[in-house]
């Protein structure tokens, strides 16, 4: 196995640069899928202040039906897979899917688990730890954030709002984006990737392989036969066109055999006497 | 008995003894050689299990007390980890290529499964395993496999120049039987 020049001159040059080639392929699109993945979770915190900050005025007036209209236009948007703003309690006061008003959130729900799950809930998340990524009960993979809706001077002044100074947050709003964009880009990009490493290493290790061959296999396959006629008798065969080393080695080759066949006879009669 | 010829049978003795200890050294050389072409296979083999361990991201072992954990510090980030295996991958593979190039039998493979395996260690901490798995395999493969190879041509040359010398031997050691008998 691998006892021809070729193999042993390829093998180590294709297995290095494959390997090297494949390991930053794989790592370059972690970091992109990371840095993706970053961007979408931005995008959805940008999403969800915006709808906090849209529907502050009608919370402000105590306006449920547009606060209502406004959750329900924005769950109807392609790619959000859910919208609802529930109290501290967990109950769902606005929500696009209108069978969970009024019902309290499950806790134990793939979304919220990672928060309630030891005995006291986690309070302080950074903007990304707000986010979690799960699988709804439709199958589709969700990325979800909550925003906080903090109690503010307006709010426990104005002469309809029953909160109080102390309260700290009145309720979270929660979105869930769709993932299934991301997941398709991300394929392409992989795909894309895969043919872009597959055409650079079949460009370098085929480049190197004919150069390989044109430069050394070919020329030494030339002298490999030369030498092969000389062992057979056939001294009058002329060397190959080589050049630079395998050049010399077949000159050398080729006066060495003359030499012993000149030489023939006198080392026959020299033997003579001695036999 | 002349006195030449007493001396010609102990230095013909002398000589069949040396030849003895020499073809037992090389024959020792050629069993250590041997040894050692599999060395590359053992490394590979250990990376490949500690790799298994490493997909289902260490969960057969008890994990570390947060104590522990914090008394660690905060894992370095995943574009630090992810440079680093850049680098060591291509300082691994330069160094192996030059040795193989060198025709230097140096080196062993064993210590690039501990590099790889405080790769796998900081990316199960920094909780990036199972997105970087495959780089630090395909890393792992890659300079084990070359690693691997160079140790085992290195090790079949010197053996099959280690062969030819005990052929050489027994060539000399049957022309001083020929000569002893005579």
């Amino acid at each position: 196995m691998l006892k021809s020049f070729s193999a042993r001159a390829i093998v180590p040059v294709a297995l290095a640069i494959t390997g090297f080639v494949v390991v930053c392929c794989l790592l370059l699109y972690s970091v992109m899928k990371r840095d993706m993945t970053r961007d979408a979770m931005q995008h959805a915190a940008n999403l969800a202040d915006t709808i906090v900050k849209s529907t502050r005025y009608a919370m402000l007036k105590s306006d449920r039906e547009t606060l209502g209209n406004i959750i329900r236009n924005v769950g109807d948007q392609q790619g959000v897979e859910h919208v609802r703003i529930f109290n501290k309690k967990g109950l769902v006061m606005f929500s696009a899917a209108s069978d969970e008003l009024n019902h309290l959130v499950d806790k134990k729900e793939a979304g919220c688990i990672g928060c309630h799950n030891g005995p006291k809930p986690l309070t302080t998340l950074g903007k990304m730890e707000q986010a979690r990524q799960f699988k709804n009960k439709k199958g589709v993979k969700v990325l979800a954030i909550t925003a906080p809706i903090y109690n503010e001077p307006s709010c426990y002044t104005a002469p309809c709002h029953f909160h109080n100074e102390s309260q700290k947050v009145l309720g979270t709003l929660d979105i869930g984006l769709s993932q299934e964009p991301l997941r398709k880009t991300l394929i392409t990009l992989g795909e894309r990737m895969a043919v872009f490493t597959f055409m650079i290493l079949i460009l370098t290790i085929g480049g190197v392989a004919a150069l390989l061959r044109r430069s050394v296999f070919v020329p030494l396959q030339l002298l490999r036969s030369y030498a092969a006629e000389l062992r057979g008798g056939n001294i009058d065969t002329p060397p190959p066109s080589l050049d630079g080393e395998l050049k010399e080695v077949a000159d050398t080759l080729h006066q060495t055999s003359r030499q012993l066949r000149e030489s023939r006879p006198q080392r026959e009669q020299g033997d003579l006497p001695g036999s | 008995m002349p006195q030449n010829l007493e001396n010609h049978l102990e230095e013909t003795i002398d000589k069949s003894r040396d030849l003895d200890q020499l073809r037992q050294e090389i024959k020792t050389r050629i069993g250590r050689l041997q040894a050692a072409a599999n060395h590359g296979l053992w490394a590979l083999a250990l990376f490949i299990a500690l790799s298994t361990c490493a997909l289902w991201d260490f969960s057969f072992f008890p994990s570390i007390p947060d104590e522990f954990q914090s008394m660690l510090g905060k894992p370095p980030s995943f574009n630090m980890i992810s440079g680093a295996l850049v680098l060591y991958s291509f300082s691994a593979i330069i160094l192996t290529l030059s040795r193989m190039m060198g025709g230097s039998g140096e080196g062993s493979p064993f210590p690039h499964v501990l590099y790889l395996a405080a790769f796998y260690g900081f990316y199960h901490f920094a909780k990036g395993l199972d997105e970087n798995f495959w780089a630090v395999f395909a890393a792992g493969l890659t300079v084990l496999g070359l690693e691997s190879y160079r140790i085992w041509t290195y090790s079949n040359d010197e053996i099959r120049k280690e062969q030819e010398r005990l052929v050489e031997l027994e060539r000399k050691r049957a022309f001083w039987s020929s000569d002893e008998h005579l």
